[in-house]
């Protein structure tokens, strides 16, 4: 059931960003047919490489649906994060290094017949993602305001689990790898200050389910989509 | 007719009854009569307490053979009582239908007793109760019939404080406390048992009639009227305190199921002896509130003439009473090898099971002689909710005794002597044997029991593991798991395989981990 309160969360947002960068791409080269020179939904190619930030926040909701409500209470939760963007100098290519963090607290369980029973016992889970992209920023004549992006790229998903009556050998603090993809759209307020909206998913298999209620549920994915709103500072 | 003739009548009645009264002590001549255990004084002096016995001489194991001893001395030397069967009647089975199942074994039905939701059925005194039972089961009338097969306690009591109490450090009890610390008074554990030292005061008994303690032994003289004074046991909690709920006695029919054999009173200290008290030994589940419920009877019951004896049906009713009054852990460290199939007492489990309680019961003593299995326990893998428990020694080896089969379905401690002598036994607080089995002293030297005198004795037997399951069980209710099938679940789940991989005949799944279980599931770990 958490699975598909997520799904109901996040499948329009993707789905809408998804959209939006070939559907703004697609105004933009209507608009631009009247004119001879727009033959390509790109912005005129970067002569240098331009470096910017951005803060971000929003809310994730894991793979592992059935799992994290089991101990959590709820799938999803709220991210915090940050990172550094490199345009490079061949059109909208770009580089991506950013990463987030969740960090929630519940209580382990037992699991009986797909009945969870809480055991009163608190546990704090963090889940720390370092993400590496590369992707290619779209730009519009008559928008030149908005950008949107596409990219993929590489995670590195640490994960710390960590309970009342644990001895450091029976706590979590892994770093699991798996890779992502990521669409979304940028307005700039000003030359160095924008907002931005992004949907994007992560895979990182294998990565649970061999303890834990993941075991019990036959959960192995540690990866989940998320919904982020960024502000951008830099050019 | 003179009006001072009935004063006379009275006074000269009165000296015969003196006479005769005197006579009975001296010479257990008393007329039998409907009274054998009254309680003439509730209070009393403090209980005695003679310490830790870990020099004791090891004592003769105890087993089915030892529980038959006197009544098979006067002829009954058959595992079920003569002249009577269990018959539990279809719920549409008509007047006509019964009555001719009845005729059929010459039979008739006594009044139903509480508790049962059987009959008991008496027959002749010279029928075959089995072959009776067989033929009972044949009617179409009939749901289940069975002889009242006898049970006994399942420990090998034997001859010696927390240092001394290995069994508790073996499954990691000290870390399992850490997170569930014994429990609470909402949860009541019923001890199915001998009795249970719980209240203070004096019983009178009349012993009627001579006995042997052992076949071929010295004849020991009837004591006549007999006031034994009883106790609390001091670490098991105060007379009257609200420590004990529900007492019941199935053996004399009243509530006061005192304790004259140690058995139970063992068994209820492993559950849920007072702890961190600076004093004696500690409990699985040490602030639960104990029901007692006697369903098996002490040698001395039977010397005293106790009315009912711990057969299937008496177990039966116990069971039912337990749960009708708020038990929800039932602990039978009881049982029985001969004999057919326990139905009477699984259908009483499975009623229980559905109130709420979650059931443990021994696995049996007899490994080393002949590996009958407990009747009693044989039931277990086909209820989520019951579990049947072998026992472990010091070493976490398969004790010397614990009966292995395809209904065991977990280990606890349960103590091998074989394997470390007397200090290799499960440590608790019970009645004092030197004062209490006065028939162990040559016959000159016997006399009434002492049942306020206690000591810390060390027992062997899969009685003794399962209380500690038991006690886990409670804890486990006081952390959120209240279903007994999810208790039994989480049990096995989480315990330390032992012997081949997966589930065996002499560990089950395994030694029970309290720990890992009361701490259950992380997400990932």
């Amino acid at each position: 059931m958490s699975g598909a309160i997520v799904t109901r969360f996040f499948a329009p947002a993707v789905f809408a960003v998804g959209l939006l960068a070939p559907a703004a791409a697609t105004v933009a080269h209507a608009q631009a047919k009247p004119q001879p020179r727009s033959t390509s939904t790109s912005a005129r190619p970067s002569r240098s490489v331009s470096i910017g930030g951005y803060g971000t926040f929003g809310r994730v909701g894991f793979t592992a649906a059935e799992s994290f409500d089991a101990i959590l209470g709820e799938s999803t939760g709220s991210l915090f994060g940050g990172g550094m963007r490199a345009g490079l100098p061949w059109g909208g290519l770009f580089v991506d290094v950013g990463a987030w963090r969740f960090h929630a607290e519940g209580e382990r369980a037992f699991v009986f017949n797909d009945e969870v029973i809480p055991l009163g016992i608190p546990v704090d889970v963090t889940v720390t993602p370092i993400e590496i992209s590369g992707g290619w920023r779209f730009r519009f004549r008559r928008l030149t305001k908005f950008t949107a992006y596409a990219a993929g790229g590489f995670t590195a998903m640490k994960y710390q689990e960590t309970s009342e009556f644990s001895t450091p050998a029976e706590d979590a603090d892994e770093t699991y790898t798996g890779y992502h993809v990521l669409g979304g759209a940028e307005y700039k307020i000003s030359r160095w200050l924008g907002v931005a909206g992004e949907a994007s998913w992560t895979t990182v298999p294998d990565a649970i389910g061999t303890a834990g209620v993941s075991q019990a549920f036959n959960e192995t994915d540690l990866g989940g989509t998320t919904l982020r709103f960024k502000i951008t500072v830099g050019r | 007719m003179s009006y001072s003739s009935p004063p006379r009548i009275a006074t000269g009645a009165a000296v015969v009854a003196l006479m005769a009264l005197w006579s009975g002590i001296g010479h257990g001549q008393l007329v039998p009569g409907p009274v054998a255990k009254a309680m003439i004084q509730d209070t009393g002096l403090p209980a005695i307490d003679r310490g830790l016995r870990d020099q004791d001489p090891p004592r003769a194991a105890r087993t089915g053979r030892d529980a038959d001893r006197l009544r098979s001395a006067s002829g009954a030397a058959l595992p079920y009582v003569r002249g009577s069967i269990i018959v539990k009647f279809k719920e549409d089975a008509t007047g006509g239908g019964i009555s001719a199942a009845t005729a059929q074994v010459a039979g008739t039905i006594a009044d139903r007793s509480s508790w049962a939701d059987f009959d008991i059925v008496s027959i002749p005194a010279d029928t075959d109760a089995e072959a009776a039972a067989a033929a009972m089961r044949a009617r179409p009338d009939v749901a289940y019939a069975q002889p009242r097969y006898r049970n006994h306690a399942m420990a090998r009591p034997n001859d010696t404080l927390y240092a001394n109490q290995w069994n508790f450090p073996a499954i990691e009890m000290e870390r399992a406390w850490d997170i569930q610390p014994g429990a609470s008074s909402s949860i009541v554990v019923a001890v199915l048992d001998s009795g249970m030292a719980f209240q203070t005061g004096t019983l009178r008994y009349i012993s009627r009639f001579p006995f042997r303690p052992t076949p071929g032994g010295p004849l020991y003289p009837p004591l006549g009227v007999v006031d034994v004074p009883f106790a609390a046991a001091p670490e098991l909690g105060a007379s009257g305190s609200t420590r004990f709920v529900s007492p019941r006695d199935f053996i004399w029919n009243d509530d006061l199921p005192v304790d004259l054999d140690g058995h139970g009173t063992h068994v209820a200290g492993t559950i849920g002896q007072l702890t961190n008290n600076s004093n004696g030994t500690a409990g699985m589940a040490y602030n639960v509130r104990l029901m007692p419920v006697k369903v098996i009877q002490g040698l001395w019951d039977e010397i005293f003439g106790s009315p009912f004896e711990g057969t299937d049906d008496v177990v039966a009713r116990g069971i039912r009473y337990a749960a009708d009054n708020g038990a929800k852990v039932i602990n039978l460290s009881i049982g029985r090898e001969e004999g057919g199939p326990a139905t009477v007492v699984t259908d009483a489990i499975r009623y229980a099971v559905s109130r709420g309680c979650f059931v443990v019961v021994a696995a049996g003593n007899t490994r080393a002689e002949g590996n009958q299995q407990n009747r009693l326990a044989i039931g277990a893998p086909d209820i989520a909710g019951m579990v049947a428990v072998g026992a472990v020694g010091r070493t976490l080896d398969l004790a010397f005794y614990s009966t292995t089969g395809p209904y065991v379905e977990l280990a606890a401690p349960g103590g091998d002597q074989r394997q470390g002598g007397t200090s290799a036994g499960i440590l608790q607080q019970t009645l004092d044997a030197d004062q209490l089995e006065t028939y162990t002293r040559p016959v000159s030297q016997y006399g009434p029991p002492r049942a306020d005198s206690f000591a810390y004795e060390f027992f062997q037997g899969t009685s003794m593991a399962t209380p500690h399951v038991s006690g886990f069980a409670a804890l486990l209710m006081q952390q959120g798991i209240n279903d007994p099938a999810a208790i039994e679940a989480a049990m096995k789940q989480f315990a330390t395989e032992k012997g081949p991989a997966g589930r065996d005949d002499s560990f089950g799944f395994g030694l029970i981990n309290p720990r890992a279980t009361l701490r259950g599931l992380g997400l990932a770990r």
